[in-house]
């Protein structure tokens, strides 16, 4: 039993849910944001036309895109007005732990609309179903009820000025370096993972050196009992020296429900000039728990070093670590070695392999994952 | 008829101190007109060439580069400034980089062709620069105006510079703006997103020091 809860715990670590979202090594070429080329300033989502010809010229085949204008398209999009995609990501893991072997195939097909609405109103939707469900390998922050299929994004937008925004619906919390894989411990252990969206209100304000996204949040309605979350925070980042290749934030937050409350202050960076570039993480986060005297801490660190070796081929090596004080002590580190191949603005494959060691229990596990993710491009 | 030994002796006195105050005057006039007569030619091969330019999307930049500029000068150089003569700078649109293949395409198409399909260098000339500096430990800095020409047009053009000695030869790094219009280029539109007209352009290059000339029909050709 021990050994199958501890080869599940891997599984759940080495399980990296991505959301295919946005990407933010494109801050090597320039890109500070994910507003360039998503509808949603946050970034996931479908991409917006300039989006969907970075993607087709980043991709293999470096062609041009061009949109269809027949008329079933001209149809399905309500003239234009509604963006919509339908993403199938197949992930296939292996992993070792505790000579234990296990292999897991979980499927999901995603489908995301965005639709223009008159005098700067727009409605964001994002629904996933999926075969099996991951849940979060933590006892102190249990995972919010699955379903499949789940509405991830239910949101409501009004454009004040193009810079500024405010948003209202159900959908992930603002997040530092804001990468796509929801398995990592600063988004899995932070409420940032693949079932958590939180019913909130945020105003996102950019300008060409800053962006700042204020939020107040409170439960999505599928917690767990006693796990219904209420508070607010803030994301705020800053292109310090105006290169474009350079943006240092801070997200704070402070959240309370009946089972605890927590209090995560959290600095990130990304960094990219040329072919490479850096993005890193780290968070804190103080937390109380019903029944258990006294805050403990939570640290999770993220660092990714990555090198665009051809512009449709991006190699990361990523680190993780996360330590949690006791009642709930945990060290755990590991790192992967990561390739995405764009083939074209259609089709992704991903491999990575890693290891990762718990120093609690003193148990290494290794996992190797490739990851085909075909979206609908028109 | 002879001269009086007193009144050659006299006159030849008088000869010497006119010809003395006439070469102080001539020194001064010559410390008066700068840097000495003894002018080296600098070459410049591989130099970096970038430009900036914003966009109508907040957080957008468009950013290029190139490593093929290649320049010439006549330098002559003294403690407090230094004359620059016959400036000349080459870079092909072709090595020019903005990451993205596709738009590095788009760029030479839509910036860079002219009307019958050339891709013309861009060039830059200029006549003379004074570069003076405040103190020993200061960068000469100066501008230079003259003429870029970019798919073949060209236009009056200015470029500030820093020029720091570094051994027998300087690090330099410049800064200037055109604007697009100015070149009856259109500002080039992908899916709603524009750039703007002002583009900001970035020199920084080392040189070295070649021979010694006088002559400023000695200077060698830009490296093609």
């Amino acid at each position: 039993m021990t050994r199958l809860a501890l080869l599940l715990g891997a599984i759940c670590v080495f399980l990296h849910t991505s959301r295919v979202a946005a990407l933010p090594t494109m801050i090597r070429l320039g890109y500070i944001d994910c507003a360039s080329c998503h509808y949603s300033p946050q970034g996931g989502g479908p991409l917006n036309p300039y989006g969907r010809a970075i993607d087709e010229a980043q991709s293999l085949r470096a062609g041009e895109y061009k949109p269809r204008e027949n008329g079933f398209v001209r149809a399905i999009s309500w003239n234009g007005r509604i963006a919509q995609d339908v993403r199938v990501v197949l992930p296939m893991q292996r992993a070792w732990a505790a000579h234990e072997t296990t292999a897991s195939f979980r499927p999901r097909l995603l489908y995301r609309n965005v639709t223009e609405l008159p005098h700067g109103f727009g409605a964001y939707f994002t629904i996933t179903g999926e075969t099996d469900a991951v849940p979060r390998s933590t006892v102190y922050d249990p995972t919010p009820r699955t379903s499949s299929p789940i509405v991830n994004v239910a949101l409501l937008r009004y454009r004040v000025t193009p810079a500024l925004e405010l948003f209202g619906g159900r959908d992930q919390l603002p997040s530092g370096v804001n990468v796509p894989d929801l398995g990592t411990f600063i988004r899995q252990r932070n409420r940032l993972g693949a079932y958590d969206s939180p019913a909130q209100l945020k105003l996102h304000w950019a300008g060409r050196r800053h962006r700042l996204v204020p939020f107040a949040y409170t439960g999505g309605g599928n917690e767990a009992d006693g796990e219904r979350e209420s508070g607010g925070g803030a994301l705020a980042e800053i292109d310090p020296i105006g290169s474009h290749h350079l943006v240092v934030g801070v997200n704070v937050l402070r959240g309370r429900a009946d089972n605890g409350a927590r209090r995560m202050l959290g600095a990130h960076a990304r960094f990219g000039i040329g072919p490479w570039g850096i993005l890193a993480e780290h968070d804190v986060t103080s937390r109380t728990r019903g029944g258990v005297d006294g805050p403990f801490r939570q640290h999770a660190t993220y660092g990714q070093a990555f090198w665009a070796a051809r512009e449709w081929l991006v190699a990361s090596l990523i680190g993780e670590r996360l330590s949690v004080q006791q009642p709930f002590a945990e060290r755990i580190q590991g790192g992967r070695l990561e390739l995405a191949a764009r083939f074209t603005s259609i089709a992704t494959v991903s491999a990575s392999g890693g290891v990762q060691r718990n120093a609690t229990t003193g148990r290494t596990s290794r996992s190797l994952q490739i990851q085909v993710a075909l979206k609908t491009v028109y | 008829m002879r001269a009086e030994p007193l009144a050659v002796m006299k006159h030849t006195l008088r000869f010497l101190a006119l010809a003395v105050v006439f070469l102080l005057l001539a020194w001064r006039g010559a410390a008066a007109q700068g840097p000495a007569a003894d002018a080296s030619a600098l070459t410049v091969s591989g130099g970096l060439a970038s430009f900036e330019v914003s966009t109508n999307v907040l957080g957008t930049t468009v950013r290029g580069k190139s490593s093929a500029l290649t320049a010439t000068t006549l330098v002559r150089g003294s403690a407090a400034e230094l004359l620059l003569e016959r400036l000349e700078a080459t870079l092909p649109v072709a090595s020019l980089k903005t990451g993205i293949k596709l738009r590095d395409q788009h760029m030479v198409k839509y910036i860079f062709q002219t009307a019958d399909g050339q891709q013309p260098d861009l060039h830059f000339t200029a006549g003379d620069a004074r570069c003076v500096r405040v103190d020993s430990v200061s960068p000469y800095s100066c501008s230079a105006a003259g003429t870029l020409t970019i798919r073949g047009t060209p236009r009056p053009f200015s470029i500030t510079l820093e020029v720091i000695p570094e051994g027998s030869g300087y690090q330099v790094k410049g800064d200037g703006k055109i604007t697009l219009t100015s070149y009856g280029i259109e500002r080039p539109s992908q899916f709603g997103v524009r750039t703007g007209d002002e583009v900001r352009l970035h020199i920084e290059f080392s040189a070295r020091t070649g021979s010694k000339t006088s002559n400023p029909q000695d200077l060698p050709n830009p490296v093609q």
